[in-house]
């Protein structure tokens, strides 16, 4: 049976996919480790395989899932975009021996190819590939739509489990921080800051619009002025506020890549040659430790 | 002697990449540098072989420009580098470089570790790791956030989308770094002079694999479309300015 496999330990993202592969018009076949999402994967017209293994980790199939996908035929696997849906994908593309294309913004099966678009140089650019033979992609949450199909069937299926890896402990994270991808409006801090101290003219001037606090991935992993949830980038938060302002952030392209998609783009900065001038609707070239307090200011006064 | 193996790319530094008015992208004066996320790889290679009493070793795959990298990856604690080179690498899917580097390391031999980055700056595929466990049948540890190591034993904090893994291992294993896995020192001049007097093995690509096809490869690149208005206040003081940014805020309907 030819076709197309599809995972992710996100449901919802698992849906999004598998209603894609069904709209394709081949044979569906989901894999879940959780016998809970079975009902609901199968509801958007995949055959559900719920896989019973010795281990806890997704990612320790990826031998025993190759096996299982050249058994069926399988040409085509999708795969959720997460850390653990990537590392499965990259495994499962190892041991079957065959191309993969991770976190495309595009896809389309064209015959025996796939082909594809996806980001590539911290988002700089975008470069379309095309993939020939068994191919493997990993996709994000929100490309597609789930749509409700007639059920598929839902057995189990017995994997061996590579055991090398032991999980000694798992805890569920703590946020430290706020969840910046909710935020209507977020002001971010980059590198440019003198001191810790100073953060708080920044949650001044957050406080009075009502916006998050968030910072660049230097604020946070080598000063650590903030916690690592509230780094922006392509390496940390992905954000879509209605208002960004980034204040004294040079506007590497890894940082642009988690702020592009917000509605209006500010930037304060004082060296006019800061490549978020470029990414920026509105730019003041200035001292922040002026410019900040009068904006805040001015707000207040509004 | 173990060997603990820092995997690195040498990448076109996306600072210099010129992007021109049609979308089309001109690389032509772009500089190499290695991948920022492969410096906390080496310095994770480093830091195991001083905890390990190993040695850490770098092994790198490119194109001929891609010599220079060794310098600065051997100044970066590094005790000798491995050098595979060839056209072969301009063409390279994620296929043709695990095969590359997974034949390199089990010429070199004795693994401890092997250490990859999450990503390369360049194309950000998360594939090298996972793929050098499947070749070389190791077992692999992604997303490693803090990595110790006991005798043979390996224990690694993952981060993950929704929770924090502990994870142990026995040698050999590929884990793969996160950038805040450490802090990689800037090579201070001694560290750089040094450099050049360490060793280096090459070996040719045609050498290690004898088939180099790829199984996907890049039919156009251009530059991500941005629509900003790219208005910059000028006039008049710092007041002056801010009372017009906050006005064209106010018009846009985000205050």
């Amino acid at each position: 049976m030819a076709g197309i496999l599809v995972y992710s330990e996100q449901t919802g993202l698992a849906e999004e996919l598998i209603s894609y592969a069904v709209s394709t018009g081949k044979a569906v076949t989901a894999i879940t480790f959780n016998e809970e999402d079975a009902g609901i994967l199968a509801s958007c017209g995949a055959d559900v395989c719920v896989v019973k293994g010795a281990s806890d980790m997704p990612e320790a199939y990826g031998k025993a899932l190759a096996g299982f996908i050249k058994d069926k035929g399988i040409e085509q696997v999708l795969i959720g975009a997460t850390a653990r849906g990537r590392n499965l994908a990259a495994s499962i593309a190892g041991y079957l021996d065959c191309a993969m294309a991770s976190d495309v913004s595009y896809l389309q099966i064209v015959g025996p190819d796939l082909i594809c678009q996806r980001m590539t140089y911290g988002g700089l650019l975008v470069s379309s590939e095309t993939l020939s033979g068994i191919s493997v992609v990993t996709v994000g949450p929100g490309m597609f739509e789930k749509q409700e199909k007639a059920a598929g069937t839902i057995t189990s299926l017995q994997l061996d489990a590579d055991n090398r890896v032991k999980l000694v402990a798992r805890e569920p994270v703590v946020k430290q921080g706020v969840d910046l991808t909710a935020a209507d409006k977020i002001v971010c801090v980059g590198m440019g800051m003198d001191k810790e101290e100073d953060l708080e003219m920044v949650r001044q001037l957050a406080q009075s619009i009502g916006a998050e606090l968030g910072c660049t991935r230097g604020i946070a992993e080598e000063r650590h002025w903030l916690p690592p949830e509230q780094y922006i980038g392509i390496s940390g938060q992905v954000i879509k506020p209605q208002l960004y302002i980034g204040i004294g952030v040079s506007g590497q392209v890894q940082h642009v890549y988690g702020v592009r998609e917000a509605k209006v783009i500010v930037a304060v900065n004082n060296d006019e040659k800061a490549p978020l001038f470029k990414s920026a609707d509105y730019g003041i070239v200035g001292d922040m430790y002026e410019v900040v307090p009068l904006i805040t200011e001015a707000i207040r006064n509004l | 002697m173990l060997n603990m193996v820092a995997c690195y790319k040498w990448v076109v530094d996306e600072a210099d990449i010129r992007i021109n008015q049609d979308l089309s992208v001109d690389m032509s004066k772009a500089q190499g540098k290695i991948s920022e996320y492969d410096k906390n790889a080496i310095e994770a290679a480093v830091q195991a072989a001083k905890a390990a009493g190993a040695r850490a070793v770098g092994l790198t795959f490119g194109n001929e420009k891609s010599k220079p990298s060794l310098k600065d990856a051997l100044s970066r604690g590094l005790e000798e580098g491995y050098w595979v080179h060839g056209d072969e690498a301009d063409t390279a899917d994620a296929v043709v470089t695990a095969k590359v580097l997974a034949e390199a390391i089990k010429r070199i031999g004795n693994i401890g570790l092997v250490f990859c980055a999450e990503g390369a700056a360049d194309t950000y595929a998360r594939q090298t790791a996972p793929r050098l466990g499947a070749l070389l049948d190791l077992p692999v540890i992604t997303s490693a956030k803090e990595i110790s190591i006991d005798g043979n034993t390996v224990t690694v904090t993952r981060k993950l989308d929704d929770c924090v893994e502990t994870v142990s291992a026995e040698f050999p294993a590929i884990i793969a770094v996160l950038p805040e896995a450490n802090v990689p020192d800037i090579p201070g001049l001694k560290a750089v002079m040094a450099a050049s007097k360490k060793p280096v093995t090459e070996w040719r690509a045609a050498d290690l694999i004898t088939d180099a096809t790829p199984l996907s490869w890049v039919t156009s690149v251009k530059g991500y479309e941005t629509n900003r208005k790219n208005i910059v206040f000028a006039e008049g003081d710092a007041a002056e300015r801010v009372k017009q940014l906050v006005a064209a805020l106010r018009k846009e309907g985000v205050l």
